[in-house]
């Protein structure tokens, strides 16, 4: 019989669990009130998310400096799992004031919405706090199945539909790929702990047992195909133009985000020793998720579909900072990751607003002339434009010369070069959205705006966060290489 | 030779099977004359007097059925999935039959077949297999009737599984183990049914055995008003035998298995140790007669009352129960 | 291993049972084929359509909260035998746990899934 541990609760550090804590009993909540009547006016179900979401970022904060190793090493509070419970907090936070009147005006207004959206964090917060390929798929699984019923969430519509089948049975066919993967490294390293199966590697340093290759390769898989890397990025495309726009701007955000963390953590906590293995592999899908991603974008006339595949490009520069690997590669990661989130969710918070009622228009002959129409609107797109282009002064271009110059310096040259082309070419299609926004007339019928002050907020901060990491990019890079120095 | 003989495994795997051997011909022995018996009861509960024709007060009857079973005529339906078709019958009768191999019948272990850890989870396992049975014996059939009462057995059988699995779960928290045996010995000063959450426990884990073995009034995958004879309505000779068997079966060893959980297994006063068996089999009797009486008394339930009674009050009252005697468990060990 | 070794001859001698009565039986009983006997039995009328047609997506709503709360009753196997060991925390720790699916079992109800009308 194994041995045997007394847990106790009182050993249990309920600040660092805080978060799960705040954000299950929250998605709990949200599922009982929706039977509680209220005002059709109200808008208590993001209130309530709002609140959650405010308790456990706080929570987390308030031990930020503590480490913590909880469950018998599973979950992991340390600056790492900081780092990324705020992250994704304020995600869900800017993605809860962009749905605040747009669900309400599409008609998708269920308390089930809310509850998935907290549900989905929850599960982006275990990702990046598992210490435990077990917990891990455990948490990518929460995450996962709360975001294939919200990208189904417009029901009636069939492309919603059609998106969220796709995205249900491609990411159902990953998790199983990732869950295969995770049995045959236990089955090769005897274990599930990623601190266990560094010490497992190093000590015996199997390289050529076909169970751990085979079982590495499925896990990359598995994390690919939330990162949408090519070639596991087939459903992005879709699933990202079916979504309800809200979705998809924080799937973007945070789905990608909580995909990276899980890969870096498994990658430079597990498999450290094996790393002449798997950079060559992450370096080719590295180039090959940029340049498709970037080459297909410049083909797209529907804005939320370019964006989708701009997001693969970006997964492509991400891969490059994993590639780096080490404190600076991590510590670029973990930054792109931050300044990513914000320019992407906010170029979807913009689009959210166009269209009266249920209609979507969001193609690039429906932006035309919108920087006079609503000048506002028309320079906080172009902010998000040019950023995720990467031209100064915005964040977007820190995070790529940063995560650029990490590259070079660990001798990637090849990949910066691709990179740095494809950035350039990138350039092209997201200033055709900026070229019909000022040097184009509006159509017949030209896209009504539906302006809520949540929404107004939503555009307020991603623009702030944009334009403050583009000039002033110090204090997300110090807590960036804090927040990794942990893992190493 | 000898040597061969005298090798431990071989010995082992010899006796095994002449208890298995023993356990096949004394189980259908017993579903023989279980058939005549409730033919019988069912017949005085009707004022009538039941089979009485063949041999004395109609004695022989069950082989003469079996003998007509053999000799039918069989066919199969054009459309029929010809595998599958064959394939669905045994799967009735199979798990049925093994999870006699896990149950103690006395405290001696030439009375068993052999003692797991795991025991009762073999039960759990073998009893929802048999919803595949019944699944793809309607599938297969290729006939409208065989598959609604196909999908609304299956959908029956998974529902009553819920309670029954949770309702194991108070003996499991008083025992401290899933084997059998160790479950028996624990009720040796005091039977698990003699304690409050113990009998709510046996209630529910007997209404879910009515409902598992389609035994009325959960007869609803077979209700000849509607639905003709439900999954096995394609079906005839001895896959129709196969089917009937398995259901006697069936309620044989869920019945062994709630002797053994709620009622103290071979435990009983009196006796000596060489013969406790006869109380398993006493208590095994009672149960027996408790379903064909139930049979004969109750009405048939509605669908939707079904679901509803498995669901709504059969599921909340188990875990409830599950909860109130870990609290209770728990409290005792306080001291 | 060896306590497991008398199931699998059970199973075996199990599968010979069936198979021979079934094998056996087919052997001797009598085969007189005609189109009407092999149409599948709709009452006696001719049989309309093929027989595997849709069905009501309750049974598969049934079939995945079946899922849903057996794994929850797997779960709790392993809780009840190690239960007297983990003491208070395993209980607090498993009420936690019930409560969690009560809620959801609470929406369940109330979003009538459970209702077959």
């Amino acid at each position: 019989m194994m041995p045997f541990t007394m847990p106790s609760l009182i050993a249990v550090d309920w600040w660092a669990l805080g978060a799960v804590i705040a954000l299950s009993v929250g998605a709990m909540l949200l599922l009982v009130l929706e039977f509680v009547p209220a005002p059709p006016a109200s808008n208590r179900g993001a209130f309530v998310t709002l609140l959650a979401l405010l308790a456990a970022a706080g929570s987390v904060l308030e031990v930020r400096d503590a480490r913590r190793s909880l469950f018998d090493g599973m979950f992991l509070h340390d600056g790492f799992t900081v780092f990324f419970t705020v992250l994704f907090c304020v995600i869900g936070a800017v993605a809860v004031l962009q749905s605040w009147d747009y669900v309400k005006r599409t008609r998708i207004n269920h308390g089930e919405y809310y509850a998935l959206l907290l549900s989905s964090t929850l599960g982006m917060v275990l990702m990046a706090a598992s210490n435990d390929l077990i917990t891990i798929f455990l948490g990518l699984e929460l995450m996962s199945l709360a975001l294939y019923v919200l990208v189904g969430f417009r029901r009636t519509r069939l492309d919603s539909s059609e998106a969220a089948m796709k995205y249900f049975l491609l990411g159902a066919f990953a998790s199983g790929f990732l869950l295969y993967g995770i049995a045959l490294l236990y089955g090769a390293t005897g274990t599930t702990n990623l601190a266990k199966v560094a010490m497992f590697l190093a000590d015996s340093p199997m390289i050529g047992n076909p169970m751990l290759i085979v079982g590495g390769l499925l896990l990359l898989v598995g994390f690919g195909f939330k990162v949408a890397a090519v070639p596991f990025h087939m459903w992005t495309p879709d699933a990202y133009e079916g979504a309800p726009t809200t979705v998809t701007g924080y799937m973007s955000a945070g789905a990608k985000a909580a995909g990276f963390a899980a890969l870096l953590r498994v990658l430079l906590v597990a498999f450290p020793p094996l790393m002449s293995e798997w950079r060559p592999i992450l370096s080719w899908i590295a180039a090959l998720t940029m340049t498709v991603g970037n080459v297909t974008a410049l083909l797209q006339t529907n804005v939320k579909r370019m964006l989708a595949y701009s997001s693969i490009a970006h997964a492509g520069y991400l891969l490059v900072a994993v590639v780096a690997g080490g404190l600076d590669g991590g510590s670029a990661a973990l930054f792109y990751l931050a300044v990513y989130s914000f320019m992407n969710l906010g170029a979807f918070g913009v689009l959210a607003l166009l269209g009266r009622g249920a209609e979507e228009r969001v193609t690039i002959k429906d932006l035309a002339g919108l920087g006079f129409r609503s000048p506002m609107l028309g320079l906080a797109m172009t902010v998000f434009m040019l950023s995720l282009g990467g031209v100064p002064p915005t964040s977007g271009f820190m995070g790529k010369v940063y995560l650029f110059s990490v590259a070079v310096k660990a001798g990637l040259i090849p990949l910066v070069i691709v990179g740095v082309l494809n950035s350039v070419v990138s350039v092209f299609y997201y200033l055709r959205v900026t070229v019909a926004m000022y040097m184009q007339e509006p159509g017949a019928e030209p896209v009504e705006i539906a302006w809520a002050p949540s929404a107004a907020i939503a555009v307020v901060i991603t623009l702030a966060l944009t334009l403050w990491w583009g000039v002033q990019a110090q204090d997300l890079l110090t807590t960036a290489q804090r927040s990794i120095l942990g893992l190493l | 030779m000898a040597a061969f003989w005298h090798d431990p495994n071989v010995r082992m795997v010899f006796w095994a099977l002449v208890k298995i051997l023993v356990i096949l011909q004394a189980m259908l022995g017993v579903v023989s004359y279980m058939i005549y018996a409730e033919r019988k009861i069912a017949g005085h509960m009707q004022a009538r007097v039941g089979p009485n024709r063949v041999g004395p007060l109609g004695l022989f009857q069950p082989i003469a059925d079996v003998a007509k079973l053999f000799f039918k005529e069989e066919f199969i339906p054009d459309g029929a999935n010809k595998v599958i078709f064959h394939i669905a019958p045994m799967l009735a009768v199979i798990p049925a039959l093994i999870v006699f191999s896990v149950v103690p019948f006395g405290p001696q272990d030439a009375l068993r077949v052999t003692d797991l850890n795991v025991g009762l989870l073999l039960f759990l396992a073998m009893s929802s297999i048999g919803v595949y049975a019944i699944v793809l014996g309607g599938w297969s059939s290729n006939n409208k009737y065989a598959l609604l009462g196909g999908l609304r057995s299956s959908a029956q059988m998974i529902s009553y599984e819920l309670p029954m699995g949770l309702s194991c779960i108070p003996v499991i928290l008083l025992a401290g183990s899933l084997s059998l045996v160790e479950i028996v010995r624990m009720q040796e000063h005091w039977w698990f049914v003699a304690t409050p959450f113990g009998l709510l426990a046996f209630a529910i884990f007997m209404i879910t055995a009515l409902a598992e073995t389609n035994r009325a009034p959960f007869d609803l995958p077979e209700a000849e008003a509607e639905l003709v004879a439900g999954f096995h309505t394609e079906y005839s000779s001895m896959k129709f035998g196969l089917f009937f068997l398995g259901e006697f079966a069936n309620v044989i060893s869920i019945s062994c298995i709630a002797v053994t959980l709620f009622l103290g297994g071979w435990n009983g006063p009196w006796l000596p140790d060489a013969f406790k068996f006869v109380w398993f089999f006493l208590k095994l009797a009672a149960l027996l007669f408790f379903f064909i009486w139930v049979r004969w008394t109750y009405p048939r339930l509605r669908y939707d009352q079904l679901m509803n009674l498995g669901w709504k009050v059969l599921l909340p009252l188990a875990l409830a129960n599950v909860l109130v005697t870990a609290i209770v468990v728990w409290w005792r060990a306080q001291g | 291993m060896t306590e497991y070794v008398p199931v699998l001859l059970f199973l075996l001698v199990a599968i010979g049972f069936a198979g021979g009565t079934i094998g056996l039986s087919s052997l001797i009983v009598p085969r007189r084929r005609n189109a009407v006997k092999n149409s599948s039995y709709e009452c006696g009328v001719e049989p309309v359509g093929d027989a595997l047609q849709r069905f009501t997506v309750k049974f598969y709503l049934v079939a995945v909260l079946f899922i849903l709360f057996d794994i929850e009753a797997v779960f709790l196997y392993p809780w009840a035998v190690t239960f007297r060991r983990l003491g208070l925390y395993g209980l607090i720790e498993m009420a936690l746990f019930i409560v969690i699916l009560f809620v959801g079992y609470v929406y369940l109800l109330r979003k009538r899934a459970l209702e077959w009308d």
